[in-house]
Order: C-alpha cells, then structure tokens, then sequence
C-alpha cells in the first residue's frame, strides 16, 4: 500500500540526522550509481526488477524503472511503459521549457498517484510497499508510481460472524479494500481516515477510522496516544495491537471489540465509536466499547425488534448459564442437596451410584474433554472433521456414562454448557465465559454457594473497574445512563432510537433521526 | 467519580444490609415495626440535623479531613483513628454475621477462620478498586436485591403465610415499649450509622450540595419504609415465634413451598441477605480504609491491607454468633454506637458552627484537592 504520509515521515527522520548522513542517502545525478545503491540498500534478490531504458525521442537520457515482483500490478506497469513511449513525440516539441523528469510527472505517466522521493531510504521503502520508481539520470529526484497489486482474496463471507439477514460481505487482508468496503457504506465527507504505521520490520500499515463530529474528540486522541507509543518489530494481527492499547493489561474480559463484518464497524462509526484497521486482517477493532457490546449481533438491526430483543435475552442467559450451571451443578449436588425436589434428588444419587468421582472431579475432567474436542475441532484438517464428533459423542460421551465413570447428569450438563457458549456471539467474550466457569467451579467444589457467590462478587468488582478508552465497562448499568438502556437488553424499534449512545459519542452530537417518524395507520384510509 | 444515583443505591444497600437478618425492635413485640417507623424518624433527624449538616459546611471534605481541621492535628488525629476503629468493628462484626450465617445455613463443615479470610478477601477486592468501582458495584446490584425482595413478600403472600391479624391488636401495652424499643437501639442500629457517608459524600460528583442531602434523604426514607415493611412481613408471617428466630425472614421463607417443587429458598434467601451485608461490611471496610489512608497520608490500596489484616483478626474475638449478637444489642447499641452516630457528630458540628467564620477566611489557603490524587478513581 503506497502511502505517502509515511515516505515522508521517514524522509524527515533522515533529513534530521545530520548533514553527513543525508548526504550519503540522497538520490545522485548518475544512474547507475542510485541503482546500484538501491540493489544494495535491499539486498539484491530476484524479485526486484530494473529495467533500464533509453530512447531516442526523449534525447537519449537514460532512465530506470524499479520494482519488486510480486507485490505490484504487472498490468498497470505495461500500461505505463507503453504510455511513456506513446508520448516520446509530444517531449519533442516541448523539450524547450521542461526536463525530461518534470515532462514524465506532468504529463506522460498513466498512473493517478505519485509522488517524489529524495533518497535512496524513501525509494527503497516506497518499493517495498509496492510502488514502481521511476529515475532519471541527471534529476535528483525519483518518481514513485502507485502500482500496488499483487495476490489478495476476494471479499468473501465472513465466517466468523454469521447472520442470517443482512449484508454478507467481510474484511479481507488488504487495508485498501477494507477502507473502501467502508466508504461504500458511509458515503459522508465526516468520514475520516488517518494512517499510521507500526512496526519496525513489518510496518504495518494502520487506519484509525472515525466520523467527525460524533466520535468524542477525546477518545479519538487517546486512540491517536496509545498507538503512537507502540514500539514493537511486528504487527501480524490487530490482536498485537489491541493487547497494547486496551485499558487494562490483566482481565479475562475484552476491552476492545473485534469484528470482520463492514456492517458491523459502520454501525459502531455512525455510534461514535473508533475503528482500527491493521493491515493483513479481516479483523478490525472498535473502541471504545461496553459489556453490553460483546452480546449484540449486527443481526439484531435487521430483524425485528421484538425477535431481536428476545434474542438478546438469550444471550444474556446463555453467558451466564455458560459461565454458572457446572459450578451451580456441583454445588448444589455436593452441598445444598436440600435444594433439590426429592424426587430429582433420588433420581440424581442413583445416577451417581458408583461413580468413583466426586462432583467436582467429574465436572473437570467433562470440561476438559470438552474443551480439547473443541480446541481439535478448531485446528484440525477440516477432512478429518467427522472423525472428532464420532469420537467426542459416542466415545467420550455415551461410552463414558456406560462405563460409569461419568453420570448422565453430567453429560447433560456439560453439553448444554457447552452450547450456551457459542451463542455469545463476540468470540472473545465466550472465552472469558469459559476461564471464569473453571475458576467458579473449583469454588463451587470447595464453598458451595457461598464459594460461588464469593466468585461472582469479585467478577462484579473486577468488572465494575474496567474501563475502555476511559468508558466504564459497565455503562449503562454503572453508571447508569437511562437514555442507553433502549439498545441493551432490549433493542427499540428503529424510529424511537433518536439518540446515539451517551457518553459514548459526542453528546453534542446526540440525535440521530427524526422526530415522530413512528408508522401509524393511515386514518383517512382506514 | 460516585454518581447521586450511585449513592442513593449504596445508602438503601448499606440501611437494609444486615438489618434484614433480625426482627428490629423485638422488645415491642407486634408492635415491632411501629418501633422501626419512630426510629426512621428519629434517625432522619440526626442525619438531616447533624450528620448532613457537617457535610454541608465542608462539601469538599471527609471526616477525617474535617477532623483534622478543625481540632488540629493532634486532637483530629486521636479523634479520626478512633473512627478507623469504630469502621473496622462495625466491618468486624459484620464479617462476624457474614461467617457465622454461612456456617449455619450453608456451609456446615468449613472452619470459620476460612470463611472469614474469604470474606475479608472479597471485601478487600473491592475496596482496593476504591470508591468509583464500589459505588458501581451498589448499583448494579440494588435493583437485583429489590426484585429478589419483592419475589419474596410476593411468595409470602400468595403461599398465605403472611397474616396480617398477627399484628393485632396494636398498642395493647401503650405507646412506651414501642418507644423505649426505638430510642436508641433502632437509632444506633441501623439508621445512625449513616454517619460513614460523612467518609465517602465528598467523592460525589455533583451540581449543588442541596442535591446530595435530597437524594440522601430520600433513599433513607426509602429504605426505612422497605425495613418497615419487612418489619411488617416478617411479624406478620410468624407472629410470636418472629421474636425468637435467629433469622426470621429466612424462617417465614421456608413456609413457602410451589407445586411440591421449590420448597427449600432457604439458601437463595440466604445468599440474597449475604450479598446486603457483603456490601455493608465493604462500605465499612472502605470507610476504615480510607480514614486510615487519609490519617497516614497513604495510598487507599497500602491501607486496606492493614485494616484487612485487623479485620480479620478482630472477628475471632467473638465467642460465638450469639455472644456477637448479645454485645451488639445489649451494650453496644445503647452505650457505645451513640457516642460515635450521635455526640462526637454533634460536638464536631457545634464546633464547626462555631469556628465557621474564622475558618470562611483561610480556607482559600487550604487546598483540599491536594489528596485527591491518591484516591480519586
């Protein structure tokens, strides 16, 4: 991705570090000397071409053009060649009041974007991001022509976050793709892009991502803060950015929502969130975010309202049955027996006839299980997919209660843990699920209630003094902001939704619709 | 910073807290809760009167800070660490309450002292977050405990247990037991000890200070009327037998029973009223710490590990759940609690009355924002 922001930020470095050094990088009048450079400045190879070229209609100067295969648009090269020699003729009769190098850069290359580069840093680092460079002997300056290509996938489904309705495309890899997949959605000149770059080796390209005017201004520097201070050799991933700039280093809750649907980030643009997009993922992060956040689908605003609501409700209970039934299972069961309808109890003791393991014990050891069938399923070669559930139902499940290792209860218990937890729909948000259900389990094993009790105290405490980007995490519950409570827990039909989140977006910005759009029956018609 | 709404949930939270655990104003019998609305009202007249007051004439400062300014340092000193120990006991016996409960009702076979360093841990968790992460913490679970609540009085009513003929005839001995059951006890406990607010009614990020004594007082009178109406519930499910339960609320819960299904809360019950006094024993925790933290001029989290420790150790030196319930009611509430929710409140404010207008002109000198560093979250 050309990005001239950067070559002259790195030509600033340079130019700062004195004079000696400035003078050996700059690009020199003679060619082969700045080629021979440029080779050595990136350590030859085959992939970087240069091609010398020279004719007669441009008065037998010499000029190259450089680039590294693989990376650049061969189309978009030839085209320009081709250009160049088309308009030897037009040089002809201009030669008089222009150079050959500002003839090339006004008028003669068919490429929209180029810029200028000075020394051999820029030109190298302006290669490797996938410009061509064009010098001409005798000009001080070289020309870099955008002629970023190369292989990218396709925009395709996102398979990580899966609607039902709703627009089907995803992110992919490439930076300017996914900035464009914005822009055709946002179509407002608010919409502001910002780059950056990170990492020493990788220089990894990074789009902060906002609306003018209705993202806080506040947040948008803080953002701006936390990323200029990231020193680090690679970026690989927007992970590598989010664990250096959320909040707070040691929670097993997210601080920063990820997500690889444009739907998904324009929405949080338009509510006045902050999107940042690395370069070589799908998966882009919004900031700042709540609790709340980690269980809204973008399918909830393309469904009804009363569906979406119910399905949040869902939600809702399934991270707490994901996160509590095993630990109230095994508390009830080893402690509060009482609690149980006689009925159940005795149904329950007899299943546990011979189990040779306590509650507790067989809950981790189920757990665990499931937990490596799952983490198998994650990994392996997808052909070998059925082999798993075979094994995990009949083997591990069925054959285990058979056996009498592991009660029928249990089973039922675990699984339906097991499902609750892929319904949180934030990845994320569920393996937090998973941490604390172990955690509350080895409580529950040892206090009972009380030890879950306990457990959940301090998950409310821990949770309660997480902050995102200075948010409390807990907004709008702590503190309470009523205007907030209409897109939680329940999702309000689209035309009472006037205002965007307090507190989140720039309150002097609230309203975002009309007033009394709300249909009602046509009475005249009636 | 702490929101109103985060001190109107924290002041209902901390009233109900462990009053829920006993039938108040026991000696007047049926006539309990007419004992429990005198002592709301005598206890809103010391909040309003003297509590608040104090607060009033120094919005930007606690206790201690008070203290310190107008007794100097030496007096402001003694007077603020004996606070820190009047916190921590008050945590102590709540802890104490906490741990025994759990043992009788829960966990039958665990050693005290473990239960107890649990407690003390999870307090100490939260106090560590500070004032901001407490606050919130209080107000997310108020409207779960209010609804824990009204399902309760709910069942109670529909399974017929509450019979409102148990409180009749009212006044049969004359108004003076009713009276003699309210002053002090009901006082002391639990409507004076809105005396720690003094502690924590300065981190209230607020317009004017009127709005702070208005959500004040009307979350008191809010939970005063709730403790009445459990009042009123739990003499009305048990009639008599109210006086001589350990916990009579949970004791009317087991007569509820649906469909031969859900016949035994009483563990729910129990974790609901654990959950009040968690934040009752925290918010003393929190106090302590935070007057200590001032006193010594250090951070709130080296703070709380000291008063965790004492804590922890102070609630051994009970005997028993009984002999902590017997000092409390029998000496301290009478004798002790007043001194502290009453007389030295009073003493501070006559002498802030006194010496307000010397202290109207430095204290522009002063700078009372300079500690805020340590502790503001």
């Amino acid at each position: 991705m050309p990005n001239d922001k950067n070559a002259t930020s790195s030509g600033k470095t340079s130019s700062s570090s004195g004079q000696a050094k400035q003078a050996e990088q700059v690009l020199l009048p003679d060619l082969d000397m700045n080629i021979e450079r440029l080779h050595r400045f990136l350590g030859g190879g085959e992939d970087i071409v240069c091609r010398t070229l020279q004719h007669r209609s441009f008065d037998n100067t010499r000029y190259a053009l450089m680039y590294i295969d693989g990376i650049v648009d061969g189309g978009v090269i030839s085209t320009m060649l081709l250009g160049l020699l088309d308009d030897a003729n037009q040089y002809a009769e201009m030669r008089e009041d222009t150079t050959l190098h500002r003839h090339l850069t006004e008028r003669s290359i068919a490429i929209g974007k180029l810029s200028e580069i000075e020394t051999v840093e820029q030109a190298c680092y302006a290669m490797l991001e996938g410009c061509s460079i064009l010098i001409v002997e005798g000009s001080l300056r070289a020309i870099a022509m955008d002629t970023t290509g190369g292989k990218t996938r396709a925009v395709e489904e996102p398979s990580s976050q899966t609607v039902i309705r709703g627009p089907k495309e995803g992110f992919t890899e490439n930076l300017r793709t996914n900035t464009s997949l914005i822009r055709k959605i946002i179509k407002s000149p608010d919409l502001r892009f910002e780059y950056k770059m990170i990492g020493r080796q990788t220089r990894t390209n990074i789009a902060v991502v906002y609306l003018e005017g209705i993202a806080e201004a506040e947040v948008i520097k803080e953002v701006h803060r936390r990323l200029d201070a990231i020193d680090i050799d690679g970026v690989l991933e927007s992970g590598y950015i989010e664990e250096f700039i959320q909040d707070r280093a040691f929670t097993p809750f997210p601080l920063l929502q990820n997500t690889e649907r444009p739907d998904t980030a324009s929405a949080a643009l338009l509510e006045g969130q902050v999107v940042i997009m690395v370069s070589g993922t799908p998966f882009a992060l919004v900031a700042p975010v709540t609790f709340v956040k980690f269980f809204q689908s973008s399918e909830d605003y393309y469904q009804r309202y009363d569906i979406a609501t119910f399905l949040r409700i869902i939600r809702m209970t399934s991270f707490f049955i994901s996160m509590l039934l095993p630990s109230l299972y095994i508390a009830i069961t080893t402690f509060h027996q009482e609690m149980l309808p006689t009925s159940l109890l005795i149904s329950l003791a007899a299943q546990r006839e011979g189990i040779p393991f306590p509650a507790l014990l067989e809950a981790f050891l189920m757990e665990i299980t499931f937990e490596i069938l799952r983490e198998a399923g994650v990994r392996m070669p997808r052909i070998i997919g059925p082999a798993i559930s075979i094994v995990g139902a009949l083997v591990l499940g069925q054959a285990a209660v058979q056996a009498g290792i592991i009660s029928a209860a249990m089973v039922i218990v675990v699984s339906f843990t097991a499902i609750a937890s892929f319904v949180i729909p934030a990845v994320n948000m569920g393996i937090a699920a998973r941490l604390i259900r172990f955690i509350l389990m080895i409580l529950a094993g040892t206090f009972g209630l009380f030890g879950i009790m306990s457990g959940l105290m301090i998950l409310l405490a821990h949770l309660c003094g997480l902050r995102s980007f200075g948010k409390p995490y807990m907004m709008p519950f702590a503190p309470f902001v009523a205007s907030n409570l209409k897109d939680v827990l329940v999702r309000v039909p689209w035309w009472a939704m006037r205002k965007r989140p307090v507190k989140i977006a720039n309150d002097n910005n609230a309203i975002r619709e009309g007033a009394g759009q709300k249909p009602s029956p046509d009475q005249e018609g009636a | 910073m702490v929101t109103l709404r985060q001190i109107a949930s924290m002041v209902i939270l901390f009233l109900i807290g462990s009053s829920s655990l006993f039938l108040l104003g026991g000696k007047a019998e049926r006539d309990a809760w007419m004992s429990v609305g005198v002592g709301v009202l005598a206890g809103f007249l010391v909040i309003s009167l003297v509590t608040l007051q104090i607060q009033r004439l120094e919005p930007d400062r606690n206790l201690i800070e008070i203290f310190k300014l107008y007794f100097g340092r030496v007096i402001g000193f003694a007077l603020g660490f004996i606070y820190v120990i009047y916190f921590c006991y008050k945590c102590i016996r709540n802890v104490r309450e906490f741990a025994d409960l759990s043992i009788m009702f829960l966990l039958s076979d665990t050693p005290l002292s473990v239960i107890m360093f649990i407690i003390c841990l999870i307090g100490g968790y939260a106090v560590m977050g500070g004032p901001g992460v407490f606050f919130r913490m209080a107000e997310i679970l108020l409207p779960f405990l209010l609804l824990i609540y009204a399902l309760i009085y709910i069942l109670l009513i529909a399974t017929g247990t509450i019979d409102l003929g148990r409180l009749l005839p009212m006044l049969e001995k004359g108004f003076k037991p009713v009276w003699d059951a309210a002053i002090p006890e009901i006082i002391s406990f639990p409507f004076g000890e809105m005396v720690l607010f003094l502690m924590f009614w300065r981190y209230i990020d607020r317009g004017s200070f009127s709005q702070v004594m208005k959500v004040t007082l009307n979350s008191y009178l809010f939970a005063g009327a709730f403790i009445t109406v459990m009042n009123v519930v739990i003499v009305a499910s048990l009639g008599s037998l109210a006086g001589w339960s350990t916990v009579p609320l949970l004791q009317a819960t087991t007569y509820v029973s649906i469909g031969d299904v859900f016949e035994r809360f009483d563990p729910f019950v129990a974790l609901l009223f654990f959950t009040a006094v968690y934040v009752k024993l925290t918010a003393y925790y929190l106090g302590a710490s935070l007057a200590l933290a001032y006193l010594f001029r250090i951070s709130l989290r080296i703070a709380a590990i000291p008063v965790g420790i004492g804590i922890f150790f102070g609630s051994f030196w009970f005997k028993s759940y009984m002999h902590q319930v017997n000092i409390g009611f029998e000496q301290n509430i009478k004798y002790h609690f007043p001194i502290f929710q009453m007389y030295i409140p009073v003493l501070l404010l006559i002498v802030m009355l006194l010496r307000s207008g010397v202290r109207s002109r430095s204290k522009h000198q002063s700078q009372p924002s300079s500690e805020d560093s340590n502790h503001a979250k």
